[in-house]
């Protein structure tokens, strides 16, 4: 398959970053490698290939993306018909189960933020979407849309209307941490179930008629 | 949804089309012409003028509401 030639442009200036910071490391003393004072910085000549090949990666990368970004622009040329995409992509609901990370890195230092990835379980919607890929988007669709997203949006705030009532309780466990890391957890997964029931439902409604009415 | 009796598929069938090109005609999708057959689907004023004009019979005859 013939590649892009801003793929290896993307590809060569890596690889030219690479041997500067090897060349950087041997020969200048780590210097932009390791943290930099940016204040205190004086420009050597030894610097050259880095900030070189760095500056070459960051364009080509730059530009490399805003190609993909107009080519799948142009490829999205029927407006009436939904996008194309694989339902393989679907597989990404899995990255959801990162959010157990938050539980993880809490007892270790605190952090909670891994939680919010509960939110990528919406991903697993991509399967319904690849499903209903270039569908014409008539106006039964668009109401079977329409009912789709109220109803998920039903779902996730009646969710986060359940959590809500049990954290007005006063702090889980006794613990008002806890009671964030649980927060941040529903919050994260009453999104994701929203983004994930608008997809499902809307193909449930395009296909299964016993739902119908 | 307000019940009503749906006679599309005599007046297509009239007119030699097949769902699907009716549905070409008119902008939708065939499984929609096959919902406003079956009178699973109650549709805009005017996809109902647009099928009224393909098909050259009056809205109230392939619409029958009681």
């Amino acid at each position: 398959m013939k590649k892009n030639p801003l793929f290896w442009a993307v590809l060569v200036s890596a690889a030219c970053m690479l041997l500067s910071i090897g060349a950087s490391l041997l020969f200048n003393e780590g210097r932009l490698v390791y943290p930099t004072d940016l204040s205190a910085y004086a420009f050597r000549l030894a610097d050259l290939p880095m900030i070189l090949s760095v500056t070459a990666v960051v364009l080509s990368v730059v530009a490399f993306s805003l190609q993909a970004f107009l080519t799948g622009r142009r490829r999205q040329r029927d407006p009436r018909r939904t996008r194309k995409i694989s339902p393989w992509l679907g597989l990404l609901g899995f990255l959801g189960l990162l959010g157990f990370l938050g539980f993880w890195t809490y007892r270790l230092d605190g952090t909670v933020t891994p939680c919010c990835f509960f939110m990528f379980f919406g991903f697993f919607g991509f399967f319904f979407e690849g499903k209903l890929s270039n569908t014409l988007m008539d106006e039964r669709y668009q109401e079977n849309v329409r009912r789709a997203q109220l109803d998920a949006f039903k779902a996730g705030f009646a969710l986060l209307w359940v959590v809500l009532l049990v954290v007005g309780h006063g702090p889980l466990w006794g613990s008002l941490e806890l009671t964030a890391v649980a927060l941040s957890s529903a919050i994260s997964f009453a999104l994701g179930l929203t983004l994930f029931l608008s997809e499902y439902l809307l193909y449930r409604y395009d296909h299964d008629e016993s739902v119908e009415e | 949804m307000a019940e009503f009796i749906c006679n599309l598929k005599r007046y297509r069938l009239l007119k030699d089309l097949t769902q699907e090109q009716l549905a070409n005609l008119v902008g939708v999708r065939r499984e929609t012409i096959m919902r406003l057959e079956k009178a699973q689907y109650n549709p805009s004023l005017k996809l109902a003028v647009d099928i009224s004009r393909v098909v050259e019979a009056p809205i109230e005859a392939i619409f029958v509401f009681d």
